[in-house]
């Protein structure tokens, strides 16, 4: 999901609001916190090289047993192991590739915010360029031409999202701009990036911050859909999307390979979102993001 | 009235030029020479340079983008690498399929939304709210191709109790539907909940509560009617998004659609395929959003330009 | 605000009537008791223009919609009469006469003559129409000047009189006959092709058996009896239904329906079928003439090392990869498929020995760190071997990198020079001939071209440049089994398998026959009477 064009109101209540978190961002916490554990932990919690032949299921997967809790593959591979590993890429490419939403995000936002004028006029038209294409079908584009590999997903990723990020980060920058605090800031000579740096962008770090929880959810889902297109992080290493892309084969078969890898995808994005959206709901219950 | 619209309509062409010219771009740092792609695999190299001669792939890159600019703007978006079809003859083609699900699923998801956010605001904080609350974030959070998967499993393959996917009969319609509608569904529920709490907060609510009108009735009358306005505009934007392709559904379920048509035109790197069916869908983006604010403008005259950001 | 609702109501409602569309089958006019032949697939048919398709698909229904001077038998790879009902080729294989049949009409009324069959060739030849097929016809005499522009005849083609044809060759061409059975050379009527244009595909005229009644891109593809087909006993069927869109599942499962009378068998299901008699009396397999392969660039560093490249043919496990594949293909030991006239079985190949691949390698410096990258198609099934092979790999202590690309991409890329180290590629032959592998895929000449592991071998090439005019069969296999063992020894490739195609067929369908060079014909397939038979 896309950050909507909402309306935009002063976020002291943010601020200011008292750390009291509901059940669902424990809950979403404790989600995050788990998947953050079985991606730092996976070479001591996997029980078996996740690309290795490890059963001779070749050509015809094998259900769970004692040996395999989740089955093998149609190469032999164990699927709890994938299963773990793919927590590690699926992170990865989560959190790198929101860090890449957010950083061109939050410029674009700030300098069409603070400028204003031709500066915000141009800014904000290459915002709806981008705003026009359809996102999945863009990124497919991109990568095809650029070649699947972590980096260029990463970066694809981080190109087709961030106009959400920007947009709310102009529309928060233009209001803190006529704030008091700002212009007496700037009455005394602060020149703009001082003015940025020091008066504006740590009053919009909290909603960044929220944006950064909400926006891995939608990277993460990103991701597992162009792995499931086969146009994810290449092979060996287990991605849960290609893991289910692969598992389509069998579906009739073999369905069990195509439901884990699902549930891992499915909780991770309801981890991310039930800790950002909890929190949301919380503190500024009228802002839809 | 006029001047908004004559505004707005030569921002959309700004827009479009800049698309265009993106699209154009993607095109030209592929990686595969089109000749190639049309001369197959066993095409000797003298095959090849005739061919790019005639492609007039070896002009600068800027008459190339005049030339394909040019034959846009009279709707020919070229010719298929692969196919050798009309693009857009092609892409029209494949339209009506597009347009089915995406329609039947907002209907799907504008019905699930109003009934789940509605069901939450009347039962604001309650125990009922919390779960709607978070059964719209499963709903969001669901990847379609997965759920999508688990309906053919279940519901087709164990339970037949629909087609495992195709086109042509009114049944295949309807797990296509679920697995696209589910996760809009959430996302509007969440935002009807936001805009009836802020509705609920308003004056004109506090004057309906203090003639006597009950808490769900001053919902119902008037806060419903004035959320849910914001709402189908968003709709609407996201039915213009919806009609530009959906992939990942329509691969899941083999629908003869846009979306699969360029996934198609991706792994042929059919590039003028490829070229069309982004910017088609950026066309109907576009048009939607000026559809929408003329919309606006027309029932609220005090609304301009700057206000819609 | 209750007019905005209203008016977006309203949109929505002008979108309704776009539900009609693409639904319900307008009138395909077939009699109730048509014999209809109900097929499924996947992907579209990219194209029915006979100067244009050169896959598996188009030419599925070109072949059914056109006719040739001559065509391969049902099941094997001998020429028999079509178009041509004799010919003859001089002693030095450069003039080929042919003697048409003066009972061949296309659809539109108008007969087939021989100003139609050179029209095609001078079609695919005309720059401008973009065909694969240019390459075929461009050693008869006058080509090239045609080609170039600079006459606007071809001249080495004869047209006496209207049943006769005449080609003149600039070089001996022993498999040009083959060439002539490729669709690109079928009867074309220039009436129709230039009115159409590159629209010619959606409003194909020919002489075959079938004829197109209906087309819809990703849905349906529908060939009806062509009434005045110059054989009057054939075809035996009305129609051809092709439903598109049709997922391999789907289509296994509306096979068992009994709703689809030819289907291909999903990968999952093929362990049941094969162990479930009844289902495996059904199924027809045949060996394809194409090989699977992974190339080496013999220029590219480590494996300009011939032992390097060894040591990878002795490191991969090949039953495993036909394991993978369920049984699909044939574990390959030399670069011509079983079935290739020419072909050698007495070829041992390299056997799976990851110790001496390891020797091998250290032998030639290859440290643990070696990290080739292999450039395959972006597709599930090439990706998954890959992944075998990759595994392989890992045990002698070479870690593969794999680069899944698109297809084009790829063809692209392994024709620079120093570009590609390693891919994964297959080959299906166009002519039943080893000159259609060893000389296309190996000779120097074809650097930058279709030799993609830039292999070069002196003593290959002059055993090739020996054997390539020779019409004398014993002799020419002999040269070419010569350069085979050569290339073999010098292992720019590492053969992997010889693909098998299995389909499953109702008991009421008859005279289904698989070619290992073509798709099957459907003019001779006639069905019993089945519970089925309602379209």
């Amino acid at each position: 999901m896309h950050f909507t064009r909402g309306s935009i109101r002063a976020f002291a209540s943010v601020i200011s609001a008292r750390l009291k978190p509901n059940l669902m961002e424990v809950a979403g916490a404790l989600m995050v916190a788990l998947l953050a554990a079985t991606a730092i932990g996976a070479p001591y919690l996997a029980p078996y090289d996740p690309a290795a032949a490890v059963a001779n299921s070749f050509g015809d997967p094998a259900p769970p047993s004692r040996a395999f809790p989740l089955g093998t593959d149609e190469l032999g591979r164990d699927v709890l192991s994938r299963l773990i590993w793919g927590a590690r890429i699926s992170l990865e490419v989560g959190l790198a590739a929101m860090a890449v939403t957010l950083a061109i995000g939050v410029i674009v936002g700030l300098l069409a915010g603070f400028f204003g004028g031709l500066t915000d006029f141009v800014l904000m038209r290459l915002t709806d360029i981008m705003l026009s294409f359809p996102t999945l079908l863009l990124a497919m584009a991109f990568v095809t031409v650029l070649h699947p590999s972590l980096l260029t997903i990463l970066l694809v990723i981080g190109l087709v999202s961030w106009t959400g990020v920007a947009r709310v980060v102009r529309a928060e920058t233009l209001s803190l701009a006529q704030r008091d605090f700002v212009t007496a800031a700037r009455s005394l000579g602060a020149g703009p990036a001082r003015l940025i740096a020091i008066h504006i962008l740590p009053n919009v770090m909290p909603l960044i911050v929220v944006m950064a929880v909400l926006g891995t959810s939608s990277t993460l889902l990103l991701d597992a859909g162009l792995s499931f297109l086969g146009l994810g992080v290449p092979p060996p290493t287990p991605s849960w999307g290609r893991m289910i892309e692969e598992a389509t084969t069998y579906f009739r078969t073999a369905p069990w390979l195509a439901v884990f890898p699902g549930l891992a995808i499915f909780s991770a994005v309801l981890g991310f979102n039930l800790l950002g959206y909890g929190y949301l709901r919380r503190t500024a219950p009228r802002r839809s993001l | 009235m006029f001047r908004f619209l004559l505004r707005r309509i030569v921002v959309g062409l700004g827009v479009l030029l800049g698309v265009s010219l993106i699209t154009f771009l993607i095109a030209f740092v592929v990686p595969a020479d089109p000749a190639v792609a049309m001369a197959g695999a066993k095409a000797d190299p003298q095959t090849l340079a005739i061919i790019r001669e005639q492609l007039g792939l070896n002009q600068p890159l800027y008459i190339q983008y005049a030339r394909y600019l040019r034959r846009a703007l009279h709707g020919d978006l070229g010719r298929s690498y692969i196919r050798r079809e009309n693009v857009t003859a092609l892409i029209l083609e494949r339209f009506p399929a597009t347009a089915i699900l995406a329609l039947s699923a907002m209907a799907l998801a504008l019905m699930l939304g109003l009934l789940m956010g509605g069901l939450a605001a009347a039962w604001r904080d309650r125990a009922l709210d919390h779960a709607l609350f978070v059964l719209s974030l499963g709903f969001v959070s669901m990847p379609v191709f997965w759920i999508g998967t688990l309906l053919l499993i279940v519901a087709a393959s164990y339970l037949k109790l629909f087609p495992l996917g195709g086109f042509g009969s009114w049944s295949a319609l309807v797990l296509p539907t679920i697995t696209l509608g589910l996760g809009l569904a959430g996302y509007y529920s969440r935002i009807l909940h936001t805009n009836l709490g802020e509705a609920m907060g308003q004056d004109y609510i506090r004057t309906a509560r203090g003639k006597g009108l009950s808490p769900r009735g001053a919902l119902i009358r008037h806060a419903l009617p004035n959320a849910l306005a914001p709402l189908l505009t968003l709709a609407g934007l996201d039915l213009a998004g919806l009609l530009s392709g959906v992939v990942l559904t329509e691969t899941v379920f083999d629908w003869p659609g846009i979306g699969r048509l360029a996934f198609e035109a991706v792994f042929n790197l059919d590039i003028p395929l490829i070229m069309g069916t982004v910017l088609f869908g950026a066309v109907i983006v576009i048009a939607a959003n000026i559809v929408v604010d003329a919309l606006y403008a027309w029932l609220d005259p005090r609304i301009r330009l700057g206000d819609l950001g | 605000m209750g007019l905005l609702r209203f008016s977006s109501l309203s949109a929505l409602l002008l979108l309704v009537p776009l539900l009609g569309c693409g639904r319900g089958n307008d009138a395909l006019q077939l009699p109730p008791n048509a014999r209809i032949l109900h097929l499924a697939s996947l992907d579209d048919i990219p194209t029915l223009d006979p100067a244009a398709g050169y896959d598996t698909a188009s030419w599925t229904f070109e072949q059914m919609i056109f006719d040739t001077l001559v065509r391969y038998s049902d099941a094997g790879v001998d020429l028999v009469p079509d178009l041509a009902t004799s010919w003859q080729e001089s002693a030095d294989a450069r003039t080929f006469t042919f003697h048409l049949r003066r009972n061949a009409t296309f659809t539109n009324g108008r007969a087939v003559t021989s100003a139609d069959l050179r029209y095609e060739i001078e079609r695919v030849l005309t720059p401008a129409t973009r065909s694969k097929g240019i390459e075929y016809y461009r050693d008869i005499i006058g080509a090239e000047a045609f080609v170039a522009g600079r006459a606007s005849t071809v001249s080495g083609i004869e047209t006496p009189d209207p049943w006769t044809i005449i080609f003149h060759l600039a070089a001996a061409d022993p498999i040009f006959l083959d060439k002539l059975a490729m669709p690109f050379a079928a009867a074309v009527p220039r009436e129709a092709a230039q009115k159409w244009g590159d629209d010619f595909s959606r409003h194909v005229i020919g002489s075959g058996p079938f004829m197109l009644r209906q087309w819809r891109s990703g849905q349906q593809i529908v060939l009806v009896r062509n009434p005045h087909y110059f054989d009057p006993s054939l075809p035996r069927l009305d129609a051809i239904v092709m439903q598109l869109g049709v997922d391999p599942e789907l289509e296994w499962l509306k096979f068992q329906a009994g709703d689809l009378d030819i289907s291909a068998i999903p990968p999952a299901e093929f362990p049941y079928v094969m162990k479930t008699p009844r289902l495996r009396n059904l199924t027809l397999h045949i060996t394809t003439l194409s090989t699977d392969y992974l190339g080496m660039n013999c220029r590219m560093k480590p494996f300009d090392d011939v032992r390097v490249r060894q040591a990878f043919n002795y490191a991969i496990r090949k039953p495993k990869l036909i394991a993978i594949l369920n049984g699909r293909g044939v574990a390959a030991s030399g670069i011509l498929p079983p079935g290739l006239p020419g072909y050698d079985p007495g070829i041992r190949g390299y056997p799976f020995d990851p110790a001496k691949a390891r020797a091998l390698l250290e032998a030639a410096g290859v440290g643990r760190n070696f990290a080739p990258t292999l450039w395959l198609r972006a597709d599930q099934q090439e990706i998954t071997l890959a992944e075998s092979v990759q595994q392989d790999l890992a045990q002698v202590g070479v870690h593969l990198i794999l680069k899944p690309v698109a297809w084009s991409a790829l063809l692209e890329a392994i024709r620079q020079p120093h570009t590609v180290e390693f891919f994964s590629l297959g080959w299906e032959a166009d002519f039943p001939d080893p000159q259609n592998f060893l000389e296309v895929l190996f000779a120097r000449r074809q650097w930058g071209s279709n030799n993609d592991s830039f292999y070069a071998n002196p003593r290959v090439d002059q055993l090739l440049d020996e054997a390539a005019p020779l019409s004398d069969r014993a002799r020419r296999y002999a040269l070419y089994d010569e350069a085979q063992q050569l290339i073999l020894g010098d292992a720019p490739w590492v053969v992997l398998y010889y693909p098998v195609t299995y389909v499953i067929r109702q008991p009421w369908v008859h005279n289904y026959i698989l070619n290992p060079l073509r798709p099957t014909r459907f003019d001779r397939v006639w069905l019993a009477p089945h519970p089925h038979e309602t379209p």
